[in-house]
This record gives C-alpha cells, structure tokens and sequence, in this order.
C-alpha cells in the first residue's frame, strides 16, 4: 500500500502524468473552465465528486445521442423534436466542460435551424466521434486519479 | 453563511442537478429536486415552502417559465425564484413569468452565491 506521507518516484510521476493529461485536455480543446469548476465543488465530504459527475454524463449522453440517431432517421423530420433532444445534450456537456461537444451541438442546432438533414446528420457522427474520444481520455484520466489515491480526489487540482 | 435556506431545484437533466444541487450545498441550502414545472408546481400544491427555486427553462411536460407562472399564481410571491438556462432568449421569458433573477448556463457558482446571499440577508 502507498505510503503518502513520504511521495515515493512512482506517486510524483503519476501526479505530472496526471497534471500533464489534464493540461492536455484544455490545450486540445476537449474541456474548458467548467471542468475547473467541477473540481472547485469537490471537498472531503464528495472526494469524487468530479469523477461522479462525468461518469453521470457519460451514462446519460449515449441515450440521447441514440435518440438523436433515431429522429435523424424518421420521416417527415422532426427539426423541434431534433434541436431539443440536442439542446439536453449541449447542456448537459457544458456542465461539465466538454467543449467540443458543446459546440458540435451548437452546429447541430443551426442545421436544425436550417432544416438541413443532411448537415444534421454529419454533425451527429461528429458528435459520436467527439463523445467516444471524450469517455476514452477522461476515463483513462480518472483511472490515473485513483491510483495516487484519496489524498489526490481530496485536494482542489488547477490547471 | 449559518442559515440553512430550502431550496428547490428544478431540471430534467440529471448531470445538471447534480451539479447546481452540489454548489446550493455549498451555500448550505437544504435541497428538494423536481425533474420538470409539473412536479415543482405540485411542491407548491402539496404545502411545502421554499425560500428559493432555481429552475431551468426547456422541460417535458411543463417548461420553467409556466411552472413559475403557476407558483407565482399560487400566491408564492416572497420566494425567490431564479430561471437557469443556455437558451440566448430565456431571461425574457423567465422575467416575465415572475422570476426574480437569471443565470445563464453553465451555472457559475459566483453568479449563483450573491443571489442565494440575499435570500439569507432577508431571513
């Protein structure tokens, strides 16, 4: 068991993999300050708060992006029924930082706007992508975030 | 803050209530969550007193900006009521609803805190 009160080479590295991952994600562009706000609500009475919240997202968002999927294929085309059921998934992604989903939502929303099937659907499989790549970094990210422990979910971590 | 306010926090999205919900904590609010206007509305109906309702806009089967004009109908006229939402138009609609404040999503707990403060001022 990991002794924290003396940081041994393998906790100081997993911190900078750590520290490294998560300046990462808002150099590319996958999360933006939202992500910072999260981890400012985390304490020691919701340590994984955070990771909590994400795993939520990552739950409901795969419903609507099947939803979403679903209209895109009806007929006649349901453009309200679309812009709503992305409007949820644009909210939802920016409460917890996830730019580019959020924005691939806004250019989602403006096909709807323009009763553009087409554009809709590019869109959605963009969304997919931007979602799949999304779960698979933040996932890896809090697995990291474990292994160094309580003491790491416990303290506030800034870019 | 020492007061504990009761408030009522109203959106269908799970992540979103979870997030606000955690920041009202912090401001040492005692939290009740309805998932849509509807069953805030019913709150109210069923005798439960609330001394703030934050409550997004775009909900199935009643929207934010109906259920606060229910509430408000009610008679609720001292409870503080703040329409949350990422749509550009919302502010319009809540404020003429009978909301008292907006707060654009994503919910910044700056924005937030000032708004719960005056609550607890008035108690």
């Amino acid at each position: 068991m990991m002794d924290l009160s003396e940081p041994t080479m393998d906790y100081s590295n997993l911190r900078r993999q750590i520290t490294f991952m998560k300046k990462s994600f808002f150099d590319q562009g996958y999360l933006d300050e939202q992500f910072n706000q999260l981890e400012e609500l985390q304490d020691e009475s919701s340590p994984n708060f955070v990771e909590e919240v994400v795993a939520l997202f990552l739950k409901d968002s795969p419903r609507l992006l099947s939803n979403i999927e679903q209209t895109i294929g009806k007929y006649p085309q349901d453009f309200y029924r679309l812009d709503s059921l992305v409007h949820q998934l644009k909210g939802s992604g920016s409460s917890i930082g996830a730019v580019r989903m959020k924005n691939e939502c806004s250019v989602f929303k403006a096909h709807c706007n323009d009763r553009n099937l087409e554009g809709c659907r590019r869109s959605l499989q963009k969304m997919k992508r931007e979602h799949a790549t999304l779960k698979q970094k933040l996932e890896s990210y809090f697995q990291l975030l474990r292994q160094v422990g309580p003491r790491e979910h416990a303290v506030n971590s800034r870019k | 803050m020492a007061s504990s306010l009761k408030a009522l926090l109203v959106d269908d999205m799970s992540v979103e209530r979870m997030v606000v919900s955690s920041m009202l904590r912090k401001f040492h609010c005692e939290i009740t969550l309805a998932k849509n206007g509807k069953e805030a509305v019913d709150m109210f109906l069923e005798g439960n007193e609330f001394d703030i309702v934050v409550c997004d806009k775009d909900m199935p089967i009643m929207t934010g900006p109906e259920a606060i004009v229910k509430i408000r109908a009610m008679g609720a006229t001292d409870v503080k009521i703040v329409g949350v939402s990422a749509d550009d138009n919302a502010m319009e609609a809540f404020m003429g609803a009978g909301a008292d404040d907006f707060v654009p999503k994503p919910v910044r707990p700056e924005i937030l805190q000032p708004m719960v403060q005056e609550v607890i001022n008035k108690k």
